[in-house]
């Protein structure tokens, strides 16, 4: 007992002196700090996301907040989305159409495969990025300017928890309004490719909108990636809001860790869904 | 009718102004931007064709921007890699021809998913830092002080920016591809139990060519063009202490995403 005390009392000034005399000389140092302060990080999103959810069975409901969030994130990010989904359309009927192209000249499962592949991962991941940015982007700067002003200290001072306050809205809002415009982004896709398909490659419309290959475990999959999607961005942004230091400089800081952060985030909350969902409801 | 205008605009929510007048100044600012960028861009190549160019700080940006964002690039590069080998499954396993799975993840790699999610990425991480930064310097008047010293705000500040920022897409986008190549085959290993070699001799087999390479690196110049001409115009454009730097980071990763998209399908489309 008394050995390992004087072990544990001993190893941080050891751990400091290493630090303070070679900073970058071990590569396992540079990885392990790295390490530990990602670990910090997830811990501390998760305590966010877990007061989040406490304060949205147990907090004051206001819902005039959580429909001005939902006017900001969703109908602001309409045609951004519309305009990127569009040409992601595009691009994927076009490259999915040179790739078969190559190994044989049939391109009535094209249609077929690209549905199935926008429902079950693109729809949702691809929105999804472009949420993070604009959206996550977004609420960090507004909360990090809060933040910043003493604003968010002003609420503090008022008995009101930030997270309530100013991350909960968001979060509500972002849930919903993620799904609504990840089912209009698929639906532009889908009808950008269908014209380029038509166009390009001469597929009837009627061939191209082909949902046999689409099951109910394609739809559950996407679907629960736009509820995994619309949770985390607003937490992950709120966070590197919340933690916004020092003036305008602190503020482009915060804004840039939210859209990396929370792209992170989608990237791999898409691969742990993608390998749960093969996994469970199988190719 | 002037003085009728402010009053209603004040009192009604901002999506009543008429949506002809929205769409219009839609239309009016997004080429304000797009004409502002080109501008920019003709400045830097005056700066670039002559040789004026900071070369420290093209060494210090080179470092802060490439070195910096290959921890993000390994991390992105991996798990799409993964992500693209359980998109192509339900491919093979249909199929049942294992070898396919080396090409078809191998060519969306390479083409598409890697330069987008990488510019992406790195969109997200220099872009908007260093329109934040230089929005920051706008606003504190650091700008003007290098004028007043007869100092070329371009040469010193954004040359170096353009160039550092063009190199590191471009360089990480190759880290990138032999990353989620990497990735790819061992989430197959793992997940399909399709063997590495397979995997690699899928990609080698003569259906992925030199030129599926290229056309990805070719765009990922193009991409880093975008991203440097939009955070530096946007930076220095910033107008209102600290929440105009929030709002121009905002605008800045919005506009380059979206001008990715736009050019990626069409340099997908002149390059075939």
């Amino acid at each position: 007992m008394d050995a390992a005390k004087t072990h544990d009392e001993s190893a941080p000034p050891s751990g400091l002196d290493q630090a303070t005399e070679a900073p970058d000389e071990s590569i396992a140092a540079v990885v392990g700090a790295q390490a530990m302060q990602l670990v910090g990080m997830g811990l501390e999103i998760a305590s966010v996301f877990i007061r989040t959810l406490y304060y949205c069975v147990r907090g004051r409901p206001d819902f005039g907040a959580v429909v001005r969030q939902m006017f900001e994130i969703g109908n602001r990010s309409v045609v951004f989305l519309t305009v990127v989904m569009g040409f992601i359309g595009m691009i994927l009927v076009l490259q999915g159409g040179l790739q078969v192209k190559r190994i044989l000249p049939e391109f009535s499962m094209v249609g077929a495969s690209y549905l199935e592949l926008l429902i079950r991962d693109l729809a949702a991941t691809i929105s999804a990025l472009m949420l993070a940015t604009r959206v996550g982007a977004g609420i960090a700067a507004e909360i990090g300017s809060m933040v910043v002003t003493e604003q968010v200290d002003a609420l503090r001072m008022c008995a009101a928890d930030p997270i309530d306050y100013l991350i909960k809205p968001r979060f509500l809002a972002s849930l919903v309004m993620t799904i609504c415009l990840v089912i209009w982004a698929a639906g532009v896709a889908m009808l950008t490719g269908m014209l380029t398909a038509y166009i390009m490659f001469d597929v009837n419309p009627r061939t191209f909108f082909n949902l046999n290959l689409v099951d109910t475990g394609d739809l559950v999959v996407g679907l629960a990636k736009c509820l995994a999607y619309g949770a985390a961005i607003p937490v992950v942004a709120g966070h590197s809001g919340l933690t916004t230091h020092g003036g305008s400089e602190g503020v482009g800081w915060a804004t840039t860790r939210a859209v990396v952060n929370a792209s992170l985030a989608v990237i791999v909350l898409d691969l742990i869904l993608s390998a749960l969902g093969y996994v469970l409801l199988g190719p | 009718m002037a003085a009728k205008k402010p009053p209603s605009a004040a009192s009604a929510p901002p999506s009543d102004a008429g949506l002809f007048e929205e769409i219009g100044g839609g239309f009016l600012s997004a080429a304000a931007t797009v004409g502002g960028m080109g501008l920019l861009g003709y400045k830097i190549i005056q700066r670039l064709v002559t040789f004026r160019i900071d070369r420290a700080e093209t060494l210090r940006n080179l470092y802060r921007m490439g070195v910096k964002s290959i921890p993000i690039v390994i991390v992105t590069a991996l798990f799409t890699g993964a992500i693209m080998v359980i998109q192509a499954a339900p491919l093979v396993v249909r199929l049942g021809a294992q070898g396919l799975l080396g090409w078809g993840a191998g060519f969306g790699i390479l083409r598409e998913i890697a330069p987008l999610l990488t510019a992406l990425m790195i969109n997200g991480r220099v872009g908007a830092n260093n329109t934040a930064e230089l929005g920051t310097m706008v606003v504190t008047e650091q700008i003007d002080a290098l004028r007043v010293l007869a100092i070329d705000p371009i040469a010193f500040l954004i040359a170096p920016r353009f160039v550092a920022m063009v190199t590191t897409l471009f360089l990480s986008t190759i880290f990138a591809d032999t990353l989620a190549l990497l990735g790819a085959a061992y989430g197959g290993l793992g997940l399909l139990g399709v063997e590495p070699k397979t995997f690699y001799n899928g990609l080698t087999s003569g259906l992925l060519g030199l030129s599926d390479v290229t056309s990805g690196l070719v765009k990922s110049i193009v991409f880093g063009i975008v991203i440097a001409l939009s955070s530096c115009q946007y930076g220095l454009g910033v107008k209102g202490g600290a929440p105009g730097v929030g709002r121009a980071v905002n605008a800045t990763v919005v506009a380059s995403a979206a001008g990715i998209f736009i050019l990626d399908y069409f340099v997908s489309f002149t390059l075939d």
